[in-house]
């Protein structure tokens, strides 16, 4: 008997050993994939919905730096009050929160949704300016529930390179990596 | 055409004053290096310095070579990476990825110049200096070489702003940190395939050109100008063992590109 039994152990170690690489790869497909992480709390449950599709403002009104520079920037709060300083805010809680914190001075800290390594750098005018919309990074955030924006792309180095070498872009290390 | 971007060190305007150090420091996050770092010869400078004294005393004279990364054309430190962290890139410079490098340090064991520096711990500042650290530069983290880029960031800016305008990178258009913060324009940068820019034009033009170890036949990218010595010591003053004549070898013409 114990002659079968301490081979199978043997075998059952080994093939669990063997399973830890694949399982990570799967995780990685999976569970820990950007696109399967649920929507980070933001500190206000800004509505896209009623930006884009009710008031009508394109993108970039907002995020200005999109057309002309590596960053798309979140505006400033003076930007917001643009609007909001005539906009009343009963009942509103979350208007509320947005106007003491223009007045005390305190900016809000907007929690980052596409977040990519340090060693990464997007530029996002070159991708505006060669023709993309934002919504094929970026999803429908028009669509998404008020403070609930997810990342709807991978957005990691293979999915980047798979876009880069399907419209001819560089494909240089050092055109993302420095 | 492809660019090739080069430098010109002019060593009779080079006054040692090691604000290119300082500019380097600063523009590409490199870790403050303390005096254990250098007694440990650990520190970590992509631009440095280096020092020679000529002649015997009281006739001595001190002579300063800035040393950055040569960019060399066909560079030691590349075929022996195990990963390929170190690599050419289409512009010809000789570029580090760091989320690739594993830390063999076969590359700084292979670089004649000694401009490949390995981060021996993680890299820390004090508070104060934190908000001065360059967003457009990663900061390397333990285990990983690094070493002078060129300023890449400032390079592929350029390249990104022309394009959004529509044209080419002109010379002028942007400029490395060294060359930038260099009081007295020593250190010119340019790319050596526009026979309009300075450094195209000053390596044709020049009779002092030479490249450091040029011996060795790897084409470095920087172009040094020799000392022109107005008052030379008498040769039986000169130091027989730190005599920079010795190691430096002047070429009429400098072949780069």
């Amino acid at each position: 008997m114990g002659r079968i039994i301490k081979p199978v152990i043997v075998v059952v170690i080994l093939l669990l050993v063997l399973a830890i690489p694949a399982l990570a790869v799967v995780a990685r497909s999976y569970i820990l994939a950007p696109v399967a992480q649920p929507a980070k709390a933001q500190p206000i449950a800004f509505p896209h919905s009623i930006h884009v599709n009710v008031v009508g403002l394109d993108c970039t009104f907002c995020h200005r730096g999109a057309t002309t520079q590596a960053d798309s920037t979140v505006p400033a709060l003076q930007l917001c009050m643009g609007c909001h300083a005539i906009i009343p805010t009963t009942d509103r809680p979350q208007l509320e929160k947005l106007v003491n914190a223009f007045n005390s001075g305190t900016p809000i800290n907007w929690t980052r949704v596409h977040q990519l390594p340090d060693h990464v750098h997007f530029v996002h005018a070159m991708h505006i300016n060669a023709g993309f919309n934002c919504a094929t990074c970026h999803g429908d955030v028009a669509s998404m529930a008020p403070g609930a924006v997810v990342q709807v792309r991978d957005l990691r180095m293979g999915d980047c390179i798979t876009c880069h070498r399907e419209n001819n872009a560089p494909t240089d290390c050092s055109t993302c990596h420095y | 055409m492809a660019h090739r971007w080069g430098m010109t060190i002019d060593l009779d305007l080079c006054t040692g004053c090691q604000a290119c150090v300082v500019a380097c420091q600063a523009e590409n996050n490199i870790p403050i290096n303390t005096e254990e770092n250098f007694q440990q010869r650990r520190a970590i400078e992509w631009i440095r310095v280096e020092r020679y004294w000529e002649g015997e005393f009281p006739n001595v004279k001190a002579r300063y070579i800035p040393v950055p990364c040569m960019m060399c054309e066909n560079a030691p430190c590349e075929p022996v990476c195990p990963v390929y962290a170190s690599y050419h890139t289409d512009q010809g410079l000789n570029f580090q990825v760091y989320n690739r490098c594993i830390g063999t340090r076969y590359c700084s064991v292979n670089c004649h110049w000694h401009v490949r520096f390995f981060n021996f711990w993680e890299p820390k500042w004090p508070d104060s200096l934190k908000q001065q650290l360059n967003p457009l530069v990663a900061v390397r983290s333990r285990g990983v070489m690094e070493k002078c880029s060129f300023c890449i960031q400032r390079i592929d800016h350029a390249e990104q702003s022309a394009q959004l305008q529509g044209r080419d990178v002109k010379d002028g258009d942007f400029t490395t940190a060294c060359a930038q913060a260099c009081p007295t324009r020593a250190i010119v940068f340019g790319d050596l395939n526009n026979a309009d820019s300075e450094v195209a034009k000053t390596v044709a033009s020049t009779k002092r050109g030479y490249q450091l170890l040029a011996d060795l036949g790897t084409n470095p990218a920087v172009v040094y100008l020799k000392k022109i010595d107005a008052d030379p010591l008498p040769e039986d003053s000169k130091h027989k063992y730190f005599d920079s004549s010795q190691y430096t070898r002047v070429k009429e013409t400098v072949a780069v590109g």
